[in-house]
């Protein structure tokens, strides 16, 4: 087996067992991105040198067995929306192109603490704005499984990094689907915490009510290890829960057997692929199989969910995104007559299309006159959605359904038609506005394109989620496909 | 001088920045004036990218007590909201505010215009935080470009906002040295309105007498002294008589005080479109006020100005006017007591606080507190009268002095010297007479007792009305009785 | 999208980018006009759900009242604060006047 297609949990093992050093493990990653990084365009940057420097330190550490952690050693790569000191950050947008944060995210510094391995900052849609990271500012990413198509988004070069060996796991960010989505087009695992489990310092925001960040990764074991790393309290995010942190390897074998497992009829939605559909209903059947019982239950505001996010998302987002004006960072126009006419250049040169559109809408949607009829009624719909959730949960222990409706598109196939493009999130979103918790694991294949079955579990409890995709995830084979690009796993 | 057929109608918002050592939402230094430029900046008060605010405790427990200094209401919920707007001393682009649930409500405060009690409501007392500052290379018109100093984004803001019910320009003075003297006796803020610690924003409104709606409204800003309040208004009444008389139209604006010319000028508003898109600030979670917090904050509070002007007219018989004058600044109230308990009769001491005193401190825009007369100065001087060393006419001019000079000691001893005997032929008579007339203790000292020389002195110091030269006195009396 | 509201018109639009402060082109007026028209129409589903008893949720959050106490942190070295300005002078950020 080539190094840059281990685990988190492999890799670490033979690092203690001194089979390998992680300047090794970490060559071997940045090998595979000289090899496919040209074809996939996971990474926007990458740090090379940095990644070597903290890997002879990993390795030093663990010659003295001085603070070895599930992740000292391990090469990571980190989504463009997170801040690390030194190292640029553009969350793929022109306007902020050249940017160097004088502070590293939260969860940037609790990955350094443990030691691990920074590669680069992965590709995104511009301020994590998409659904097919074809809204990079820069360029699109391409699926490691069928480089015509895209990867999902927003994450989508953390999701192909993972998928193509450039990284063994990534940090991404998800407002309404950006981790799990792109997870499943590219047949990784990927979990959106709750909001406030991980802390948003240092992550740039898109919309500050519904964002958190989140781990990529080869399987369930790797996710609740990362997630293990990130998750915690920050006095610096006033959003973030004093829970205290669960074990979440512990219980990761418990099984399902006798849980209640929830089926929302409503997450089968019109214009659903057959493949994908027949995928997610074979997975309940393993789950069955596996000793839960299986419940058909309700979220019937589901379908308001869309429309909802995309006037919260977009009003806060326009309100975030006020600060980029090229005064204090980021590429200034010039040739404006004043400061404002500055700003209107400034911002209509560095603003890609998508964000100029959500920018428009939210600004609409808060404006005086509009404020009740969108914004308000959007908040109102958000306690509904909760309410439907925690009825849901009254029942069963976790809820089943499809990632999302397709499998990876080509490129392309949706740029020109915004609402379309939309609808590739409607079964992601709910979880971003009911504040749950939710996984994406690979549970098949259509014509050689993963599917991801998502898993949702209550508020903070990311360790029932792991579990239910854990039990899926060893009971099947899916887990095991990978990219053409990487090869079979040995 | 203003037609009588308009009531005027003025309604005042203060911005007072909070006594804090750190920032609103960050650690950064409050201490803007001394740094150099961006010297106290953190990616928070920046505004960087990724970068969250955290709420200053201190900060707010300041508002509530300033609001309950107000008599206003604590209602159990408050939040933070986004104000939304560019400007470049606004870094996010937005300015965390409050905006349908501030911290309190419906209070009011009392003041008195020469001795008649007013009193003007309070419609909510808010936090927010200030901007940064603009440096204009010349005139704002000319500038060609602005330079940006974040040292101040970020610093606690409380914005107090009146009810429209001041009348006058006298009354708007009142209001704001009443608000003022509050704000210093409760240690939120120093009252400096020239560093802007202070500021004070007028809408300014006619209407005919007996209307019941608002006329149209102005707002007048940039008035950074008592006098400029008190010459804004007057002039803006002035200028939107005329233009109703002449039958024109007022435009709502906003209009900045130019104090060297004693105008207003229309300003051109920062946002065109006056559409903040207010929403709920989403990086911050909603505060619960409970009634136990809001009863810490009370039980914090000390005597107030208005308490204290009613001490002053109890214990020392002050009138109500004198009373109330020294205590709308804490310092002179706490000058003034301090000169009283060194031995000064209350009455004169506050006569000459609010008098020359004050003259001359208003004549150079100075407070009590930056004079180098100290208390004990000042009853040094009183004393003086008061035992008619010098007269009073003296006394102006030995204050004059005292208050001139960087040290007023050389001033207050030359007084004390001026008119002192010590010519013999004069002392020895006062002597005599102190002797003929205190047998009993002359007696004392010849048998032994040292102390009965103190009293003959003191006896010999009256008579002369106490400008006798100490040490000769002495010398004399010791050679006549030993 | 209170019921039977007009459609979006090209002037709203002029507008709603003036206040977020974006440089618009004819074009874009018109582009990002029938594009937010549909949006819009697809939003409009939110008309479906009746939210006549529930509050708004601002916030899925559970905690309160969360602040720090008052207590100086360092700040940036001036350096660090302006690494990132397009434009420097003295120390100070530097934009253009706000009046032309
Ligand atoms: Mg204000
Ligand atoms: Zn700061």
């Amino acid at each position: 087996m080539k190094l840059f297609q281990g685990t988190i949990r492999a890799l670490h093992q033979m690092l203690v067992d001194r089979e390998i050093s992680s300047v090794e493990l970490t060559e071997s990653v940045l090998g595979q991105i000289d090899a496919v990084g040209r074809e996939t365009h996971a990474y926007l940057a990458v740090t090379r040198d940095l990644a070597l420097h903290q890997a002879r330190a990993a390795d030093a550490r663990i010659r003295e067995g001085d603070r070895v952690r599930p992740l000292t050693g391990i090469p990571i790569a980190i989504k463009d929306v997170l801040c690390v000191e030194g190292v640029p950050a553009t969350a793929g947008s022109r306007i902020l192109e050249g940017f160097v944060p004088p502070y590293s995210a939260t969860v940037v510094e609790r990955l350094a603490t443990e030691g691990a391995v920074f590669l680069g900052k992965t590709n995104c849609d511009e301020f994590a704005m998409g659904s097919s990271n074809e809204n990079s500012g820069y360029r699109p990413v391409h699926n490691p499984w069928d480089l015509d198509r895209v990867p999902g988004g927003s994450s989508g070069g953390s999701a192909a990094a993972v998928a193509s060996g450039e990284a063994v796991a990534a940090l991404g960010s998800d407002t309404g689907g950006s981790i799990r989505q792109p997870a499943a087009l590219t047949g990784t695992v990927g979990m959106k915490p709750t909001y406030g489990r991980v802390s948003r310092y240092g992550l740039i925001a898109f919309a500050s009510s519904l964002d958190q960040v989140g781990p990529i990764t080869r399987d369930v074991a790797d996710c609740a290890v990362l997630l293990q790393a990130i998750a915690g309290h920050d006095a610096r995010d006033s959003t973030s829960s004093p829970r205290p942190v669960p074990d979440y390897l512990a219980g990761l074998d418990g099984g399902v057997h006798g849980m209640r497992l929830g089926v929302p009829k409503e997450y089968f939605v019109s214009g659903m692929e057959p493949e994908v559909e027949r995928a997610v209903r074979s997975a309940i059947e393993v789950y069955q199989r596996l000793g839960a019982t299986i419940e058909e239950v309700s979220l019937p505001h589901s379908d308001v969910a869309l429309p909802a996010y995309y006037i919260i998302a977009p009003a806060e987002a326009s309100s975030n995104l006020a600060r980029y004006d090229g005064a204090r960072y980021g590429v200034q126009a010039g040739g404006g007559r004043n400061v404002i006419e500055e700003y209107e250049l400034t911002r209509q040169q560095g603003f890609g299309a998508e964000v100029k559109r959500r920018i428009m809408l939210g600004t609409y949607a808060l404006s005086s006159g509009y404020y009740d009829a969108f914004y308000l009624k959007a908040q109102k719909v958000r306690t509904l959605i909760i309410e439907d959730f925690q009825r849901a949960f009254e029942q069963v222990d976790a809820l089943l359904g499809a990632t999302s409706p397709t499998v990876a598109f080509p490129l392309g196939a949706k740029t020109q038609d915004p609402v379309a493009m939309y609808l590739n999130d409607i079964i992601t979103i709910p979880a971003n506005l009911g504040n749950v918790c939710g996984i994406s694991v690979p549970c098949g294949l259509a014509n050689g394109l993963p599917i991801g079955l998502q898993v949702l579990a209550p508020g903070y409890r990311e360790d029932v989620a792991l579990r239910v995709a854990q039990a899926f995830e060893s009971a099947t084979e899916f887990n095991r496909a990978r990219s053409p690009l990487v090869g079979s796993a040995a | 001088m203003i037609a009588t057929k308009y009531e005027v109608v003025v309604g005042l918002e203060v911005h007072a920045q909070i006594k804090t050592e750190s920032k609103m939402f960050c650690g950064c230094s409050t201490d803007y004036l001394a740094a150099a430029p961006n010297a106290n900046t953190c990616p928070v008060c920046l505004g960087l990218p990724g970068s969250l605010p955290v709420i200053n405790r201190k900060a707010v427990e300041a508002t509530i007590r300033t609001a309950l200094a107000l008599h206003c209401e604590i209602p159990e919920f408050s939040k933070f909201d986004r104000k939304n707007y560019f400007y470049p001393d606004l870094p996010k682009g937005y300015q965390i505010s409050q905006y349908d649930l501030p911290f309190s409500r419906n209070g009011y405060l009392e003041f008195d215009v020469k001795g008649e009690p007013g009193r003007c409501g309070i419609t909510r007392v808010h936090l927010e935080e200030d901007t940064g500052k603009l440096l204009h290379a010349g005139a704002i018109e000319q500038a060609q470009s602005s330079l940006i100093n974040l040292n101040r984004a970020g610093v606690p803001l409380m914005e107090i906002v009146s009810e429209p019910d001041l009348r006058t320009a006298d009354e708007a003075r009142e209001y704001v040295m009443r608000l003022r003297a509050i704000l210093q006796y409760i240690g939120v803020n120093d009252g400096n309105m020239e560093s802007g610690q202070l500021r004070c924003d007028a809408n300014v409104s006619l209407r005919p007498v007996g209307a019941k709606e608002l006329g149209t409204k102005v707002e007048v800003k940039n008035m950074n002294s008592f006098r400029a309040i008190h010459r804004a208004i007057l002039y803006e009444i002035v200028r939107q008589t005329e233009v109703l008389d002449a039958a024109g139209r007022l435009a709502q604006e906003t209009r900045g005080w130019n104090d060297a010319r004693g105008l207003t000028v229309s300003q051109r508003s920062k946002e065109l479109a006056e559409d903040y898109r207010y929403f709920p600030e989403p990086d911050l979670p909603p505060l619960e006020v409970s009634r136990a917090w809001v009863g810490q904050i009370k039980a914090g509070l000390p005597e107030l100005p208005a308490a204290r002007r009613d001490r002053l007219v109890a214990d020392f018989g002050l009138s109500a006017y004198d009373a109330s004058v020294l205590t709308s600044s804490k310092p002179m109230a706490e000058y003034f007591e301090e000169t009283v308990r060194l031995g000064a009769p209350a009455k004169t001491a506050a006569n000459w606080i609010l008098g020359d005193f004050s003259r001359f401190l208003n004549a150079d825009h100075k407070e009590i507190q930056d004079s180098a007369i100290q208390p004990a100065h000042l009853q040094q001087l009183i004393a003086l009268v008061e035992t008619s060393a010098i007269s009073g006419k003296m006394a102006k001019q030995t204050f004059d002095e005292m208050y001139r000079a960087a040290d007023p000691g050389p001033a207050l001893d030359a007084a004390k010297r001026s008119r002192q005997i010590s010519g013999d032929a004069e002392l020895e008579a006062i002597v005599d007479q102190v002797i003929a007339q205190n047998e009993k203790s002359v007696a004392d000292f010849k048998g032994g007792k040292q102390q009965a020389l103190g009293f003959l002195v003191g006896q010999a110091m009256k008579l002369s009305k106490g400008r006798a030269n100490p040490e000769r006195l002495n010398a004399l009396l010791r050679a006549k009785i030993q | 999208m209170p019921e039977n509201e007009p459609e979006l018109s090209s002037d709203e639009v002029r507008h709603v980018a003036r206040l977020a402060r974006l440089g618009i082109t004819p074009e874009e007026v018109t582009r990002f006009r029938d594009q937010l028209r549909n949006i819009l129409h697809a939003i409009e589903a939110l008309n479906r759900a009746d939210t006549s008893r529930v509050p708004a949720t601002a916030h899925p959050l559970e905690q309160r009242n969360v602040m720090r106490e008052d207590e100086r942190q360092p700040s940036l070295s001036i350096e660090a604060a302006l690494q990132n300005a397009p434009s420097v002078e003295d120390g100070y950020f530097k934009v253009k006047a706000i009046q032309e």
